[in-house]
C-alpha cells in the first residue's frame, strides 16, 4: 500500500480518472491519403506505375505459367485418366502374363474396379503387293472403352462386337490405301508370330501360324496416332484364330483413387510394371513448380524495385508534409491517427498499383492468348487456352500487396507518428 | 462562496512555470517562474523582446512543451497530470489556436482545411464543413472555400487560421504572433476581427506580439523580459478595461455604503 501511495505522488497522472481517447475516422483518413496522392498527380502516377507494372509482369508470367502447365496435364490426361493404371510384363527378370490367374489375383486387390488386357501379336500385314509388319492388339471390350479411342468408320460399340481390325491411317497408306477410307470394309492378310506365353496351354488345336484373312472395319483418327502403324483388333477374334487369352499388357480400372499406389504397389509384387498418367503429372507439377521458382525470383527483384520507389515515395511525401503533421498534431490529432494517414495511403497506392497490375497482366496474358489462338486457327491448330490465374494466385498477389503497403508505409509512418506538434511551429 | 466565484471566473491559471532547455549538455533556464491568472472574457496581450520566453510560455500553456516546473490550470483541470492523448484531446476540445504561420493541409480546400479540428474529434468531413461554412462567413471569406489555402494572402490566410481556431466552440483562443508577417493594414484588420469576436463571443484570448501599436486592442498586457514578468497592467485604452474598472468602482462604492 504504501508503495501504492508513493507512486501516486511522484506520478500523478498514472491515476486519474478513464481518458477518452478521440480518434480520426477512417473515412477521413482515407480522403485525406486520396487528396494527398491526386494533388501530387505526376509522382503518385509514377510510383503506382511502378507498383502496377511490378505486379502486372508477375500476373503475366505467373498467368501463363500455370495456364501452360494446365494446358500440358490437360493435353495429357485427355486419353488416360488418372483413375486408370496401364500394366505391361516389360519386367524381363519375372516374365508373367495376363492370363486368367493373374487378372484374377489383380481384380482381388482392394481398389480394383475392373482389368482389362491386350494381347501384342506381331506380324505382317499383306494387301495385294503391298506387304508390311505391324503389331496387331488383341483388346477385350473394356479395354477399348478405357483407351478413349477415336475410331473413324464404326463405333466403338459395333467394332467390340466385330471380329474385323482397326487400322491406324499409315497402316492403311502402307497397304496400299491411298486415303485411309479406302480401306474401310477391305479384307487385308494377316500372319501372325506367336509366342507360346499368351496361348491357351490347354486348347485342343494349337496355334497355327497361317496366314488369316481380316476384315478393315475403322481407322483410327488420334491426331496424335497418325504416324504410328499398327492395328486393332477383339481378344476374341485372336482367341478363335490362334488360341491367344493372355495379354502382355492392360489396363486396371481404380475405383477408390486414393488406393493408387497401394494397387500399384501390389500389382508390381505380380511382376509386372505399372505406368500411371499420374507419376507423367507429377514429372510435369515438378518441372513447372522450378518454373515457378524461377518466376518468383524474378518477380521478387522486380517488386524489391517498386518498392523502393514506393518507399523512396513516401520518405519524400514525408519530408514534404512535417509541417501538416504537426499543425495536425497541435490541432490534436494522435500519434496512430497520423500513423494511419500514411500506412493508409501505402496501401491506397500498392493496392491501386496491384489491381491496375494484376488486371493489366490478365489482360496482356489473355490478349496474347487470343491472338496466338487466332493464328493457330489459320494454320488448322486447335485453338487451346494457356492463360490461368488461380484463385490461390489472387489472394496471394492480395495479401502480397497489402504487406507491401504495410511494410514500406511503416518506417515513414513511424517517423511521421513520432514529429512533434513544435516541430511545426518553429518559425523558419 | 466567493472563492468559487471567483475560480468560475478564471479561464488560466498559470502556476509556478519554470523552464530549463539542456544545451550541450548545460542547462539554460528560460522561465523563472511564471505565475498569473486570465479570467473569462480577457484579451490578454503577452509582449516582450524575442528570446524571452514569451513563445515557450505559450507552448506550456497549449499543452506542446512540458514545464519543468509548475503547472497550468485550464477550466479546474491540471493540464500537466494528463497524458499527451488526453491534452491532444483537450486542445482540440476547449483551445483554439493561431500560430504565427498558419500552416495548412495542402491537399485539402480552405473550407476542408477549418473543418480539421472536427475531423480530429471524430467527425467526417460533411460534419466539419457544416461548422465550417458558419465561420468562413464569420471572418468574411466564403468566396475562397473552395480554393488551396496557399493561394491565399497572409492575411486571408490569418482570417482563415481564425476560423479554424474558432470551429469547435473553443473556450479560449491562443494566438502566437498571428500578424508577425503581416502588413501594418492586414494586422490591424486581424487584430480588429480578434476583437470584434472576443467582445460578441465573451472568448477570453491570449496573444503573444511585438507590436506595440496592438496593444490598444488587449484589455490587459502582460510584459516579460528575460524569463519573468514585469508588469501586468489592465490596458486603460480599452473598452474592456474601462467597464472592468467602472465595474469596480461600483463595487467600491457599495462596499462603502454598506459599511
Amino acid at each position: 500500500m504504501k508503495i501504492v501511495q508513493l507512486f501516486q505522488k511522484f506520478s500523478p497522472r498514472l491515476f486519474k480518472k478513464k481518458e477518452e481517447v478521440k480518434h480520426m475516422r477512417m473515412s477521413s483518413v482515407l480522403l485525406i491519403g486520396y487528396r494527398n496522392i491526386a494533388i501530387n498527380r505526376t509522382r503518385s502516377l509514377l510510383t503506382i506505375g511502378g507498383v502496377s507494372i511490378g505486379i502486372g509482369v508477375i500476373t503475366f508470367l505467373i498467368s501463363l505459367g500455370f495456364g501452360v502447365q494446365a494446358m500440358v496435364i490437360r493435353d495429357v490426361t485427355k486419353n488416360n485418366p488418372t483413375d486408370i493404371i496401364d500394366v505391361s510384363n516389360e519386367n524381363l527378370e519375372n516374365f508373367v502374363v495376363l492370363n486368367n490367374e493373374t487378372i484374377g489375383k489383380i481384380k482381388n486387390i482392394p481398389g480394383v474396379k475392373s482389368v482389362e488386357v491386350s494381347a501384342d501379336v506381331g506380324g505382317k500385314f499383306i494387301n495385294g503387293e503391298a506387304q508390311t509388319d505391324a503389331i496387331l492388339y488383341g483388346v477385350t471390350p473394356g479395354y477399348v472403352t478405357l483407351s478413349n479411342m477415336n475410331i473413324e468408320g464404326i463405333s466403338a460399340g459395333d467394332f467390340t462386337a466385330s471380329a474385323g481390325i482397326v487400322v491406324t491411317p499409315r497402316l492403311a497408306a502402307m497397304l496400299g490405301f491411298e486415303k485411309p477410307q479406302d480401306a474401310l470394309g477391305r479384307e487385308v492378310e494377316y500372319t501372325a508370330v506367336v509366342t507360346k506365353d499368351i496361348v491357351d496351354p490347354n486348347a485342343e488345336n494349337p496355334a497355327e501360324q497361317t496366314s488369316k484373312k481380316v476384315k478393315i472395319v475403322g481407322i483410327i483418327s488420334d491426331q496424335s496416332k497418325t504416324d504410328a502403324v499398327y492395328a486393332y483388333t477383339m481378344l476374341e477374334t485372336l482367341k478363335t484364330q490362334y488360341n491367344i487369352t493372355a495379354g502382355q499388357r492392360g489396363k486396371i480400372l481404380i475405383g477408390n483413387i486414393e488406393k493408387i499406389d497401394l494397387v500399384r504397389a501390389q500389382v508390381e509384387q505380380l511382376g509386372l510394371v505399372t505406368e500411371s498418367v499420374v507419376d507423367t503429372v507429377n514429372d510435369i507439377n515438378s518441372f513447372f513448380s522450378i518454373v515457378r521458382i524461377v518466376l518468383i525470383v524474378f518477380g521478387t527483384i522486380i517488386m524489391s524495385i517498386s518498392a523502393m520507389g514506393m518507399m523512396n515515395t513516401l520518405s519524400v511525401s514525408l519530408l514534404q508534409r512535417t509541417k501538416e503533421v504537426g499543425i495536425l498534431k497541435a490541432l490534436g490529432a494522435k500519434r496512430t491517427d497520423i500513423f494511419k494517414m500514411f500506412i493508409f495511403e501505402a496501401i491506397l497506392i500498392s493496392f491501386s498499383g496491384g489491381a491496375i497490375g494484376l488486371l493489366g497482366g490478365y489482360g496482356v496474358a489473355k490478349g496474347l492468348n487470343a491472338i496466338v489462338n487466332l493464328v493457330s486457327k489459320r494454320y488448322g491448330i486447335s485453338a487451346a487456352d494457356f492463360v490461368l490465374v488461380p484463385n490461390i494466385f489472387i489472394i496471394a498477389i492480395v495479401t502480397f500487396i497489402v504487406v507491401l503497403g504495410i511494410s514500406t508505409g511503416l518506417f515513414p509512418a513511424r517517423r511521421a507518428s513520432k514529429i512533434h506538434a513544435l516541430e511545426a511551429l518553429r518559425y523558419e | 462562496m466567493l472563492d468559487l466565484q471567483k475560480e468560475n471566473e478564471i479561464a488560466i491559471k498559470v502556476s509556478g512555470i519554470k523552464k530549463n532547455f539542456t544545451v550541450g549538455g548545460r542547462e539554460i533556464p528560460i522561465l523563472y517562474g511564471i505565475d498569473f491568472e486570465i479570467k473569462k472574457g480577457e484579451f490578454v496581450l503577452l509582449v516582450g523582446p524575442s528570446g524571452c520566453g514569451k513563445s515557450t510560455l505559450l507552448h506550456i500553456i497549449y499543452g506542446l512543451e512540458a514545464p519543468t516546473e509548475g503547472t497550468v490550470y485550464i477550466g479546474g483541470e491540471d493540464e500537466w497530470a494528463f497524458s499527451k492523448n488526453w491534452r491532444a484531446n483537450f486542445r482540440n476540445d476547449n483551445i483554439g489556436f493561431i500560430p504565427q504561420q498558419p500552416f495548412w493541409i495542402k491537399s485539402l480546400t480552405v473550407i476542408e482545411n477549418i473543418a480539421i479540428p472536427a475531423v480530429i474529434a471524430g467527425k467526417t468531413f460533411h460534419e466539419g464543413i457544416k461548422i465550417a461554412a458558419k465561420l468562413i462567413e464569420l471572418v468574411g471569406m466564403s468566396e475562397w472555400s473552395n480554393h488551396r489555402p496557399y493561394d491565399l494572402s497572409g492575411g486571408q490566410q490569418q482570417r482563415i487560421a481564425l476560423a479554424r481556431s474558432l470551429l469547435l466552440d473553443p473556450k479560449f483562443l491562443i494566438a502566437d504572433e498571428p500578424t508577425g508577417n503581416l502588413d501594418q493594414k492586414a494586422g490591424e484588420q486581424l487584430m480588429e476581427l480578434l476583437q470584434n469576436i472576443s467582445q460578441r463571443f465573451q472568448i477570453t484570448i491570449l496573444m503573444v506580439t511585438h507590436n506595440t501599436e496592438q496593444y490598444k486592442f488587449g484589455t490587459r498586457i502582460i510584459q516579460m523580459v528575460d524569463g519573468k514578468i514585469i508588469s501586468d497592467t489592465l490596458n486603460k485604452h480599452s473598452y474592456q478595461a474601462i467597464k472592468d474598472d467602472l465595474n469596480l468602482s461600483e463595487n467600491s462604492n457599495e462596499a462603502k455604503k454598506s459599511k
